[in-house]
């Protein structure tokens, strides 16, 4: 069957039907983002009174940051030119020079979420920052997954309920331990002990022993039903619990997201899971670029606790020295107008967020009359082979730490909610003209201006990516 | 469609001369954020610095989809539904302007204000 107006335009519209459809398509997408900018304006005016981390302003935090933005710009206009022209080839019936300009046009889509991936690798690997209890911030990077609570084992305790118990993903990878494992049902029932030695047999005894728990707590919750009816009933009494000894001490690297609390002996998992043993060190090392104190009040902030967990008087005082140095600029800007300096603009990011040097740290010596201080700070070699100054921070003194990913703060949250949403309408644009251009030729030789109308279509989806791109890389990068 | 004898080179040459000025308004935004002698008004990302960015923004995205999208010659129907798309999109960023007019309580932390000084 002929579809009508695909070519010839309808005589009502004036528009043949795939470009008024696009239109329509393209004006209810202008409301899906639309709704996210207007959260981000929402979010970023309300900023300053937050309690929020705060937000990462555009040139202190992700200066490196601001060229892949730069570069995915380019790229993507650069892309967008190529459309048209690959349209126009279309209209002057060039097929190899549409090709050209098409295939072009998705190798930069390729570039494009290449350059994406890098930052996305970075901000959510390469990039951590802290809180510390008294809202102060040190941005940076947390050496060796140290926020991870570095725990020997010789006990597991867990519920024959739910999910997988927590601890099992944080066994050190190196060796499984041999466990014993023993479920007791009932007090007058024998034990059920059980030798295990690898982790797929360990779930595959879960699996089966959550099994035979759950028919015996129906079973006993019958029991009480009926006894209920009799009026004399004795409660449900089943030990759903297991335990697993290991003949050798096991190594568990308790991610502090799925953990509820720890101590010297034990590990204590939000699904209630919990392991026995030795606590090996549950120190975060931290490699310290920036530090802020946009959410201390100024004049807490020389005896904020981040001073006494950098142990380090260099880092203070290079520090105030270059709060001194954005104040005065700040001073001279508003005096000349015979203004003070606005509240707002004294808790803001120029006087309290700033990059801290590593390259003369520790040099001063006038830091030993504590001996924690002195030995607050350490060298180590990275895996790649990078020489790190680290500082540990003591796990009490932290209110939040993590990588930059969307848990981060209100700024990550939209950085990556709508740079993910811009880079799916990047790759389904793509698959779409690159589909037009793979093809294309049959209904190029069949019907040019068809296929001409097809690559309008898809160019204007094309268009309005980049148009959205153009608002996201000031937003998001610079301003 | 009428087959019209279309002056393909001239258009070629106003999509060569938008791309190229996209690429040169992509520079000034970057020598914008990043040049201090450009940082307008305080120092820092604030009001002014905003609304010349977006200005940048909005003569790209124009351009983009004056010449690209075919907007600035397209039939009346398109505009009709972009004028309700305007009008949706100008309320739901006023949605936040509300908010903002109507704040639920104080910020916690203003009111030990520092009178324009930095206290020691």
């Amino acid at each position: 069957m002929e579809i009508p107006y695909e070519v010839k335009p309808r005589r009502d519209t004036g528009l043949y039907n795939a470009k008024l459809g696009v239109w329509l398509f393209l004006a209810s997408e202008v409301m899906l983002f639309g709704g996210l900018f207007s959260a981000y304006v929402f979010l970023r005016t309300g900023v300053q009174d937050g309690v929020d981390n705060p937000w990462p302003w555009g040139l202190n935090v992700h200066k490196g940051f601001v060229w892949l933005g730069f570069l995915n710009t380019l790229v993507l206009i650069a892309s967008s030119v190529g459309v048209v022209f690959a349209w126009v080839a279309l209209k002057e019936r060039n097929w190899r020079k549409y090709q050209i300009y098409m295939y072009f046009v998705v190798a930069c889509a390729l570039v494009f979420m290449c350059v994406k991936g890098v930052e996305y690798n970075s901000k959510l690997n390469k990039h951590h920052g802290i809180k510390l209890v008294d809202n102060s911030v040190m941005e940076g990077a947390i050496l060796d997954k140290t926020d991870r609570i570095r725990f020997e084992g010789t006990r597991a305790v867990f519920g024959l309920q739910g999910a997988h118990p927590a601890f099992l993903n944080d066994i050190s990878d190196e060796k499984f331990p041999t466990f014993t494992a023993t479920v007791q049902f009932k007090k007058d029932e024998e034990p059920i002990v059980t030798e295990i030695s690898s982790e797929s047999q360990l779930k595959k005894w879960f699996t089966q022993h959550r099994r035979i728990a759950a028919r015996k707590l129906t079973a006993e919750r019958t029991r009480y039903r009926k006894e209920l009816e009799s009026g004399n009933a004795k409660p449900v009494n089943l030990n759903t619990s297991a335990t697993l000894v290991s003949s050798e001490p096991f190594n568990v690297n308790a991610k502090p997201t799925k953990v509820v609390g720890h101590s010297d002996t034990s590990v204590n998992y939000r699904d209630g899971s919990k392991v026995e043993g030795k606590l090996i060190s549950d120190d975060v090392k931290f490699v310290m670029h920036e530090v802020d104190l946009q959410l201390v009040l100024p004049q807490k902030q020389r005896d904020s606790l981040v001073w006494d967990v950098i142990g380090d008087d260099h880092a203070k005082k290079q520090f105030f020295a270059k709060q001194q140095e954005e104040y005065n600029k700040m001073r001279d800007y508003y005096e000349g107008r015979g203004e003070t300096i606005p509240d707002k603009m004294l808790r803001g990011h120029m006087l309290n967020l700033h990059y801290i040097d590593h390259e003369d740290h520790g040099h001063d010596g006038d830091h030993g009359d504590d001996p924690h201080k002195s030995e607050a700070k350490h060298s180590a070699s990275g895996g790649d082979g990078e020489h790190h100054d680290y500082i540990t921070v003591p796990r009490d003194k932290i209110k939040f730490m993590g990588n930059h990913g969307p848990r981060y703060g209100n700024y990550y949250a939209l950085y990556f909610t709508m740079t993910a949403l811009h880079g799916l309408h990047v790759v389904g644009g793509a698959l779409v003209l690159l589909f037009f251009t793979v093809f294309g030729k049959k209904l190029y030789l069949k019907n040019p201006e068809h296929l001409a109308n097809r690559v309008e279509v898809g160019g204007l989806f094309w268009h309005f990516v980049d148009l959205i791109w153009i608002f996201l890389f000031p937003l998001m990068y610079l301003l | 469609m009428s087959e019209e004898v279309h002056d393909w080179d001239s258009h070629k040459k106003t999509y060569w001369a938008v791309g190229i000025a996209l690429f040169v308004f992509t520079f000034v935004t970057i020598i914008l954020g990043i040049w201090e002698p450009l940082d307008l008004g305080p120092p820092g990302p604030t009001p002014a610095d905003y609304v010349i960015g977006l200005a940048v923004a909005g003569t790209k995205a124009s351009l983009v989809a004056l010449i690209f999208m075919h907007l600035n010659h397209e039939k009346g129907l398109i505009y009709k539904t972009l004028l309700f798309t305007f009008l949706f999109f100008v309320s739901l960023m006023a949605l936040t302007l509300f908010a903002a007019a109507d704040p639920i309580v104080e910020s916690y932390d203003t009111r030990e204000t520092t009178n324009g000084k930095l206290t020691e």
